[in-house]
């Protein structure tokens, strides 16, 4: 007769049991699903697109007036400011560091709406500093929209900022005489928490304007061109934040001013992108586009300068570079080149160019590497030593973008 | 020899089984009556929970990842002051936010959420902006695009739009095109739960379609831990302009909620009384299997059973209808909860903030808690009989006269521990607190202290009623009146079911009715003006919207008005929590019309102090929740700095649960920046007609700002209207208890009458006739049906008076004029009556159709 006893227990235990089981299986499929989605938004979007109907287009050469050049130009898509440069701090600390501003305009023109909000204009900017001694590289990224106070750029006074990061002329009231009257001196301001910089910027060299005039054809297409202009040796002064006491330095930066609507050609990869600041005064600016089908790019030029400030362009058959050894980031496994020999068999120029430190990848919204390099080798008059810097992009697993992308030069 | 392991217990379960499966019908509605009750309960359960999840799932996806959130104060917040926070402040991440509710005609009934945002400053807030992986969502077309809005999966497919389909939105009488530009569709459920009726748009956007013009109503913020972030947040606050807040994330949220923690609260309460009968109906249904079987019970104890045996069997026999019902009512409980959500869904938007609700929430724990309580309950409600079973001698198991002795024996001490329990019940309502948990404890206690005296009560008016009933029904009556008594063990259980059922049902009609008619006094006080002037509202029966600035001037300028009054009513955080504020530039005609309940100084003073700003008027619930009275200082932070002003005095309200606060326009104007009129009283001459002004009035605000015009008479009906639907739920639970109740008490009637079968199969052998039999038996149920229709109504009139001055104002701050309809206890006395002579019918009808050699037979 226990049995019975037993059976009923049997019974309620087992229903007992379905309820704890239900209960289990409700809690893992309610949990399944509930992982946090990862996404930040795509800036990619915000500044690709190929529908350039509405935009000015960089279809000839144009003159290039300062101040108002200085300032940006809405009218065109995509447009940077790109500070690069090479520093040394006390004891001979090795430093480097960027700076740029890249402005947008996601359509021809705003909405129209009452809103002050209300704008085209989208701004972003990338802060990086590479410490070498110290083996970091620190990497920042801030994106507002141009309006309300938030980010905006202006030619005169010129200031272009987003948030708390700009860079401003700090001259008198009078317009300098030099060939860029209004932009120097130079003042870069850019803080995070506990690092940053915070540079003065004197004019050096004159502008360079690449390409035809400033006119710099990136695609095969009318209109897939940019105005470019380099200012390719300015004397730097100033601190660098690294945590701590900031960092007193002194160096040499190089700025690449640019604007266009639309660049590249759709069968075009990436760009490695090389500006070198060699001890004999010279600089170099060379930039090669990689297409999909590994052929040669008739269209890849750059330019030599020399110790006087005049300068002649690099044509694409010119210039030699070979890729002396691989780095593949830790982030996405992306291979990157690191080390090249860079030759202009016609100057006699033969080069080693080496990064400073491997890791000075841009881990930002578009990932790509950017960062100092030291140069030695033969020079234009013999043996020669360097800086400078290389930009690599479209090497990581984020695609290069068709149509004119942010860090394309 | 009896001795534990002499008597093996199977037998001893068999026939408990065996009883009950040779009494279907009472097996079946016991477990109906089981189920039913945690049906009730677990539904009410689901149904709180669904929108309290709703309204914080959705609150916590459109807060993101935010720490704390600056709160603009009436006037919302500069927009200049993101730049502010991000450039001078330090502050990285920063998001500004305006927000409101639209329509659309795609989705009645849905009121969806208007969110602006910068899709630039989203990034680190809310991630599901971003799309999924694999999707490919382009925040800058909202930017870009004029009336560019993304919506999430769920909406565009219930609104039957995809991208690139325009999207048709009703706001403030307007309509207007979205245009679809992105499908919303996170891979995370609580996401998408979230984003239901949710429409994204630029906040440039939002700032056009909601007139915000360049103010913000809110900036997320995500700061970071420890020292750094204290530093920032002190800086952050030394840039807040006055009259804003810095809250940590979700605070406004959590305020919200605790609005809504009364409502929830009371209907949980009654959610419970379900319970309390399903469970009433088991404790009977397992006397009645004991008494009915005292026989055998007696048996096996002479058999060697043991106490211990037959207690576990009862037991073991109730768990089982435990088991099953609670089974079946929680089940049941998951179909009734999805009624139930809408009624409780749609209050709460009436009354507190807009709720979407996407369906029912199944929290395993909730189901798992209903079924518990519901066994728990009937093995304890199965306690007393089974240790009544237990307990008697085998002898005295035997004979039924010794249970009906001790039953009677019983009477007095039940008494006595029901004048305890309602004593101990009264003590909680007395103790000075705020809190409603010891109210509903005080309302329990008292209610299970009024069913124990039942038996004393019956006793006593059978009594009275016995010779009665024998002049008027002869021996028969005498019979049926006496049946009562002798057969108390039995009778006692049932009247008291049916005396605490018709009594919940008559306390809770009252408190509705005295609730419904302190509301109609109040409205017909208040509503003074002859016509009403606001702005549809998309969403709560409150009007929210701004009318045209020049409105109330163009109103007075109308031909046959003498005077106009303007309202403007804000929903705000203050220090008092959720706080609404009101301020009023009131025509000396409107004065009447606020009914001041408390103060120190006569209403001329009154009004001309108020006129002049000098102090405010607070709302009843507003003082009774803050300890307030005349001439105690009431402080807001404003905008301008912090006002500081006496009340002048306590007004009668029933707008607001959570108080309001009311003041001059000139002193509201003093202290913030915000020129805005909600609604317009309009006071007209005498014999002139109202819709040529309201056409005038209309004409007045123009087309593209359609506003309502009402009659004092439609505004009304309207409040009462809405009064009603809030009321709807309760009325729901109050139906639902008494299904339950009225079973319990068929259950029990019909066994106490089927019980008889041999006694009146006796009665039939001696001569009775089927229709006598019929008159004896129908006479006993009406006499208990009498009974307890008549001892319901005091016991109901002290329930409704504990809901109406101890629950409902701690749980509103209201004071309501009790009214006691007739008609409501007429109803109470007539619904016991109509029950217990239903209950009569079948065993009747089944005794006039047994032969009465069949019936004598014995089992």
């Amino acid at each position: 007769m226990k049995r019975r006893f037993r059976r009923t227990g049997l019974a309620l235990a087992l229903l007992g049991l379905a309820l704890l089981a239900g209960w289990g299986l409700w809690a893992l499929l309610a949990d399944s699903d509930g992982g946090q989605v990862q996404a930040t938004l795509s800036a990619v979007g915000a500044i690709a697109g190929s529908d350039t109907a509405g935009y000015a287009r960089a279809t000839a050469p144009r003159p290039f007036e300062f101040p108002r050049d200085h300032g940006p130009h809405p009218e065109y898509r995509t447009e940077w400011w790109y500070l690069t440069g090479n520093l040394d701090g006390p004891q001979g600390r090795r430093l480097a560091y960027q700076l740029t501003f890249f402005r947008n305009s996601l359509a021809p023109e705003p909405a129209g709406r009452a809103s002050n909000w209300d704008t085209n204009q989208f701004w972003m900017a990338h802060l990086a500093v590479t410490d070498v001694e110290g083996d970091r590289h620190f990497v920042s990224e801030r994106l507002a929209r141009g309006a309300v106070g938030l980010a905006g750029g202006r030619a005169s006074p010129f200031r272009v900022w987003l948030e708390d990061w700009e860079m401003r002329w700090t001259g008198s009231e009078e317009l300098d005489a030099g060939p860029a009257p209004g932009l120097f001196p130079l003042e870069l301001r850019a803080l995070e928490e506990d690092w940053g910089i915070e540079l003065v910027l004197e004019a050096g060299k004159p502008p360079v304007f690449q390409g035809e005039e400033g006119w710099s054809q990136k695609g095969s297409e009318p209109g897939n061109a940019s105005y470019y202009v380099s200012f390719t040796r300015m004397p730097t002064r100033g601190r660098i934040h690294l945590g701590g006491e900031p960092v007193e330095v002194e160096g040499e930066s190089w700025m690449d001013r640019e604007w266009s609507t639309s660049a590249l050609d759709e069968i075009h990869l990436g760009w490695d992108w090389f500006s070198l600041q060699l001890d004999d005064e010279r600089e170099i600016m060379f930039f090669e586009l990689r297409r999909e089908d590994g052929e040669p790019e008739t269209l890849n030029h750059g330019t030599l300068v020399a110790p006087d400030g005049s300068y002649r362009p690099l044509h694409y058959d010119e210039v030699e570079i070979d890729v002396l050894g691989r780095w593949r980031s830790p982030l996405d496994g992306a291979e990157y080149p690191s080390g090249w020999r860079f030759r202009i068999p016609g100057e006699g120029v033969d080069l080693e160019v080496f990064p400073v430190l491997e890791d000075q990848e841009m881990n930002v919204s578009v990932r790509y590497w950017e960062g100092a390099v030291d140069v030695s080798g033969k020079g234009v008059d013999g043996p020669v030593a360097g800086r400078g810097f290389v930009e690599l992009t479209g090497y990581g697993e984020t695609p290069a973008v068709e149509g004119g992308s942010r860090g394309q030069r | 020899m009896r001795g534990r392991g002499n008597f093996r217990g199977g037998p001893l379960l068999r026939a408990g089984r065996r009883h009950l499966t040779r009494h279907p019908w009472q097996l079946g509605l016991s477990i109906l009556g089981v189920a039913l009750g945690v049906a009730v309960m677990v539904a009410m359960d689901l149904a709180i929970q669904s929108s309290r999840e709703a309204f914080r799932i959705s609150s916590e996806t459109v807060t993101g990842r935010a720490t704390h959130q600056v709160l603009g104060s009436v006037s919302g917040l500069p927009d200049s002051l993101v730049a502010q926070l991000r450039v001078e402040g330090g502050v990285r991440a920063a998001a500004p936010v305006v927000e409101g509710y639209v329509t659309s005609g795609l989705l009645p009934e849905r009121p969806l959420r208007l969110l602006g945002v910068d899709p630039f400053s989203e990034g680190p807030f809310r991630p599901w902006l971003a799309g999924g992986p694999g999707t490919d969502l382009d925040g800058t077309l909202l930017m870009t695009r004029s009336g560019a809005v993304f919506v999430s999966r769920e909406t565009a497919e219930a609104a039957g739009v995809g991208e690139g389909d325009p999207l048709s939105i009703q706001l403030g009488g307007e309509v207007f095109d979205l245009e679809v530009v992105g499908i919303l569709d996170p891979q995370d459920r609580a996401s998408r739960m979230g984003l239901r009726d949710l429409l994204v748009v630029d906040l440039a956007e939002a700032q056009d379609r909601l007139d915000r013009g360049s103010r913000l109503d809110r900036i997320d913020l995500i700061l970071p831990d420890g020292a750094a972030g204290d530093r920032i947040e002190e800086g952050v606050r030394g840039l807040l302009p006055p009259g804003t807040r810095l809250d940590p994330a979700g605070s406004r949220e959590a305020t919200m909620a605790e609005m809504i923690r009364a409502f929830d609260l009371n209907l949980t309460a009654l959610s419970l009384l379900s319970l309390v009968f399903g469970v009433f109906l088991i404790y009977n249904t397992m006397t009645f299997s004991v008494v009915q079987r005292r026989g055998s019970l007696g048996t096996f104890r002479a058999l060697g059973a043991t106490r211990g045996q037959v207690v576990g069997s009862v037991l073991s026999e109730a768990a089982l209808l435990g088991v099953v019902g609670s089974a079946l009512g929680v089940l049941a409980g998951i179909f009734l909860g999805r009624g139930l959500v809408r009624l409780v869904t749609r209050t709460i938007n009436d009354l507190y903030f807009v709720v979407s609700v996407e369906g029912l929430a199944l929290p395993p724990e909730i189901l798992l808690k209903g079924g518990a309580l519901g066994i728990a309950a009937t093995l304890l409600a199965a306690l007393p009989p089974a240790w009544e079973a237990g307990s008697a001698s085998p002898r005295e198991a035997m004979s039924r006269s010794s249970v009906e002795g001790r039953a009677r024996r019983a009477v007095p001490r039940a008494a006595a521990l029901g004048v305890v329990l309602s004593a101990g019940g009264v003590g909680l309502l007395l103790v000075p607190t705020l809190a409603l948990t010891p109210a509903f404890a005080g309302l329990f206690a008292i209610i299970l202290g009024m069913a124990l005296l039942t038996p004393l009560a019956t006793v006593a008016m059978v009594g009275v009623l016995r010779p009665v009933a024998g002049r008027v029904a002869g021996i028969l009556g005498a019979m049926a009146a006496r049946g009562v008594v002798t057969a108390l063990s039995r009778t006692a259980p049932a009247v008291a079911a049916l005396v605490i059922a018709v009594s919940v049902t008559v306390g809770l009609g009252i408190m509705i009715q005295s609730f419904r008619g302190s509301v109609v006094t109040w409205l017909d006080a208040t509503l003074q003006a002859d016509l009403y002037v606001s702005t549809p509202s998309a969403v709560s029966a409150r009007a929210d919207g701004e009318l045209p600035p020049h409105l109330a001037d163009a109103a007075r300028g109308v031909a046959g008005v003498i005077g106009v009054s303007t309202y403007r009513g804000l929903d705000l955080i203050t220090d008092y929590g959720m706080t609404r504020v009101v301020a009023l530039e009131l025509d000396p005609r409107g004065e009447s019309g606020i009914d001041i309940m408390e103060s120190r100084m006569g209403a001329d003073r009154l009004f001309a102090g108020f006129r002049d700003g000098e102090g405010v008027l607070a709302s009843e619930p507003f003082a009774y929740r803050h300890g307030l009275s005349p001439g105690d200082t009431v402080r807001l932070v404003g905008e301008g700095g912090t006002l500081a002003r006496p009340v002048l005095g306590v007004f009668r309200d029933y707008g607001s649960e959570t108080g309001t606060l009311m003041m001059s326009r000139s002193l509201y104007d003093r202290y913030w920046d915000d020129s805005g009129v909600t609604s317009l009283g309009v006071f007209l001459e005498e014999g002139v007609a109202g819709d040529p002004v309201a056409e005038a009035i209309q004409q007045a605000a123009g087309a593209t700002s359609p506003v309502l015009v009402r009659s004092n008479r439609e505004l009304r009906e309207i409040s009462l209207e809405v009064f009603d639907r809030t009321f709807a739920i309760t009325r729901v639970l109050r139906l639902l208890a008494f299904g339950v109740a009225f079973i319990a008490v068929l259950s029990a009637l019909m066994a106490l009458q089927l019980e008889r079968r041999r006694e009146l199969g006796v009665l039939r052998a001696n001569g009775m006739t089927p229709g006598q039999n019929w008159g004896l038996v129908t006479s006993q149920t009406g006499i208990m049906g009498l009974v307890a229709g008549a001892l319901a109504i005091p016991v109901g009139l002290v329930l409704a008076v504990v809901m109406i001055f101890v629950v409902n104002r701690r749980s509103f701050g209201w004071t309501l004029e009790m009214t006691v309809g007739p008609w409501l206890l007429v109803q109470a006395v007539g619904l016991a009556l109509a029950g217990a002579l239903l209950a009569g019918i079948y065993p009747s009808w089944r005794m006039a159709r047994t032969s009465p050699a069949e019936a004598v037979r014995g089992e």
